[in-house]
């Protein structure tokens, strides 16, 4: 969770430096939108504790996190961010496409659309005799879309190894859920689709790691699917530049609720850390992070002749 | 402040029943459609017997907001007046703890909970003496029992409208507390000691991490870990003991016990021990994590080892069967006490039919309670003495 948080808050500093004094998208090293995933860090780590080599997931348009708990290489991400040659794609995808075909990664500014892609794979997976699972993950606002349903309904069907996972941080963008959602949590609309449903509450890595062990379990056991919805927690704003004004008296609380200082906290009571090792863990990953942007920031732009090169129609 | 006017509370967490049992076992789904549902049945009931006033716990999770559109409805008519408790709400445990004491504090005559075993826990530990009725709409529910929602509305009802029902129809129920360090915890079911790595996902499945189990009472029908003594032992929820157990080597017996929906495992149980009131034990182990009716609360170690103490003085809990039927043997079901489709205030109750002799309400008693008075003359307020049932405090 510290390597994930120092890899968003270094990319936070980067992401802005550039984009002074007058606000411009566009400007800078990392030019486009930018949705960072602090806060959200129990949920990819308590799911990707379980994920091996053949392992498939897709994330949303906020999928640092479940890149990096996944093992996708932290340089080919960076340069990918950064838009160079070295990226995963070449550069020409940026940080919501994030494509990872040696481990089975991808990511898409799309909502709800890595659901039919994991029943995609869970389909091969499964054809293929291999114990694998699809994960597919997904913001509580994406539950909404057809997508979810249909894709629930399918993986029940044909009885896939796929594992349904929403982050429920609160805020579809700008909207909170009960004004687009009609029941409290997705984890009741399983029921609807004939596959367990659980909710994990209080952003809990270790709770998370439990469900979702259980969940992975069953799908490799030849159980079906199943759905976990992660109560998690947006740090910072949808995407960068987000003044989330619209989030009122949440805000206040946020900096309590965060759930790395916390768990610090626990592992420490409990004598399971002790406080020279937070400091250790931070400045490890911190080196990580720092070989990475520079590793992205050495690697050559696309040439414009190349713009044509690798992609689709 | 108490108030003159008939109320009733109601707590429904709308967290239940969503847990990791429904992948490790096979929990099902109650969803806040179900819930929302089964608290219309509650408010029929609580209608029928004339409570006039119900304040219900508040939620940012459909509970509020689904109520507060049904009671707008036309098929709402008759319910009672639908208030919620102006609290925070922090989506924990502390919101159940709040609403509670603020129920208590109205002055209400009993609380119809919906959840677990953790909800009623929850309830159980705020709710003073007010009478609890409660729903099973959580996963493992050893506390409450199977009951029709319709019926355990009425049931709240008589008890919160009529003391003599309140006598007859409650008793107080045991408790387990829990010593460890400075902190105190109650159980209504069970504490298990566990020698799992932490917290995790609170919820307990795993009935080989449990080295030892105390419990309130053991009924060899109940599911949970609690089941586990009443396989060896039964231990009824009446009685005034409960029971200790040590399980794993060396096994002295091994039971099959369903520790959770559709998970019967055999468990190994070493020793058994009768828990009596206010007597304290010490756990045996030197570390691990204690599960408090069902669910790992918090971790211990050799400096802090908890202390058990079973107790006498749980919350008063209705027993929905004995309450209906002395309501119905004397007479508080009949047209004069309730309010409802078909019958209303004043009306006359239907006549004998023609031929029928007049019912004896000794033909409907159950061997297992006490004598029941004919049916009074003198109005539905004349008093009626019961003597306790051996052995329940009051």
């Amino acid at each position: 969770m510290v390597r994930i948080r120092q890899y968003e808050s270094r990319i936070l500093q980067e992401y802005h430096a550039d984009k002074a004094p007058a606000w411009d998208i566009g400007a800078g090293l990392i030019p486009g939108e930018m949705h960072l995933s602090a806060g959200q860090e129990p949920a990819a780590v308590g799911v990707c504790a379980h994920t091996k080599k053949g392992d498939a997931i897709t994330a949303p348009h906020r999928p640092h996190h479940f890149a990096l708990a996944h093992g996708v290489d932290m340089n080919a991400m960076t340069a990918e961010i950064y838009g160079r040659t070295t990226g995963l794609c070449k550069g020409k995808g940026g940080h919501m496409h994030l494509f990872d075909p040696e481990n089975h990664f991808s990511c898409s500014g799309i909502i709800a659309q890595g659901y039919p892609v994991a029943c995609g794979q869970a389909l091969a997976m499964k054809r293929n005799g291999t114990d694998n699972v699809a994960i597919a993950v997904a913001g509580e606002g994406a539950a909404n879309q057809g997508a979810f349903h249909e894709s629930l309904n399918l993986a029940a069907v044909w009885n896939l190894p796929v594992v349904f996972v929403i982050e429920d941080n609160d805020w579809a963008i700008s909207v909170p859920r009960a004004a687009s959602t009609a029941i409290n949590s997705n984890a009741d609309r399983a029921a609807g689709y004939g596959i367990p449903g659980v909710r994990v509450e209080e952003n809990d890595v270790e709770a998370v790691f439990e469900a979702a062990g259980a969940a992975i379990d069953r799908a490799r056991a030849g159980e079906g699917p199943s759905l976990i919805e992660i109560h998690t927690l947006r740090l910072w704003g949808h995407f960068e530049g987000d003044a989330q004004a619209y989030r009122g008296a949440d805000l206040d609380t946020v900096d309590e609720r965060d759930p790395i200082p916390r768990y610090a906290a626990a592992l420490v009571e409990s004598g399971d850390l002790a406080e020279a090792q937070i400091d250790d863990i931070k400045r490890a990953a911190d080196a990580e992070v720092d070989a990475a942007i520079q590793f992205a920031v050495a690697s050559p732009i696309p040439a414009p002749e190349d713009a044509l090169l690798h992609v689709f129609a | 402040m108490k108030t003159s006017t008939t109320t009733v509370g109601m707590i429904a967490n709308p967290a239940s029943a969503r847990d990791i049992r429904r992948l490790v076992a096979h929990g099902g789904a109650v969803t806040t459609h179900d819930k929302l549902n089964r608290l219309q049945r509650v408010l029929a009931g609580l209608a029928a017997t004339g409570v006039e006033r119900v304040i219900s716990m508040a939620d940012q999770a459909g509970i509020m907001d689904g109520l507060g559109r049904l009671a707008e409805r036309a098929s709402a008519e008759g319910w009672p007046a639908l208030e919620f408790v102006d609290q925070n709400i922090a989506q924990t445990g502390a919101d159940t703890t709040a609403a509670t004491r603020a129920i208590v504090d109205a002055g209400v005559g009993s609380i119809v909970v919906l959840g677990g075993d953790g909800t009623n826990r929850v309830v159980a530990a705020a709710s003073a003496d007010v009478p609890l009725v409660s729903i099973s709409t959580g996963t493992n529910n050893a506390f409450p029992r199977p009951v029709e929602p319709t019926v355990a509305g009425l049931a709240a009802g008589l008890v919160a409208t009529n003391p003599h029902i309140r006598q007859a129809g409650t008793y107080r129920a045991k408790k387990l507390i829990v010593h460890c360090g400075d902190r105190v915890e109650e159980a209504l079911v069970d504490v298990a000691i566990t020698d799992t790595d932490g917290v995790g996902a609170g919820a307990l499945w795993d009935s080989t991490s449990v080295s030892e189990l105390f419990v309130c009472f053991a009924e060899a029908d109940a599911i949970g870990l609690s089941a586990i003594g009443g396989h060896v032992q039964p231990t009824p929820r009446r009685s005034p003991t409960g029971l200790a157990l040590v399980l794993g080597e060396p096994v002295a017996t091994i039971v099959r016990a369903p520790i959770a929906p559709g998970l019967v495992e055999p468990v190994g149980v070493s020793s058994v021990s009768v828990l009596v009131p206010d007597s304290t034990v010490v756990v045996r182990a030197a570390g691990g994590v204690v599960a408090i009716d069902g669910e790992r609360m918090f971790r211990f170690g050799p400096a802090n080892r908890p202390a058990i103490t079973l107790r006498a003085d749980g919350p008063v809990v209705v027993d929905v069967t004995t309450t209906l039927e002395h309501a119905a043997t004397h007479g508080h079901l009949a047209a004069a006490g309730v309010v409802g489709r078909g019958i209303r205030p004043g009306h006359e109750a239907l006549p004998t039919p023609v031929g029928a002799t007049k019912p004896n309400p000794r033909r409907y008693q159950r061997e297992d309670t006490e004598p029941t008075r004919p049916l009074h003359r003198n109005g539905p307020h004349q008093a009626i003495r019961v003597p306790n049932p051996a052995g329940v405090p009051r």
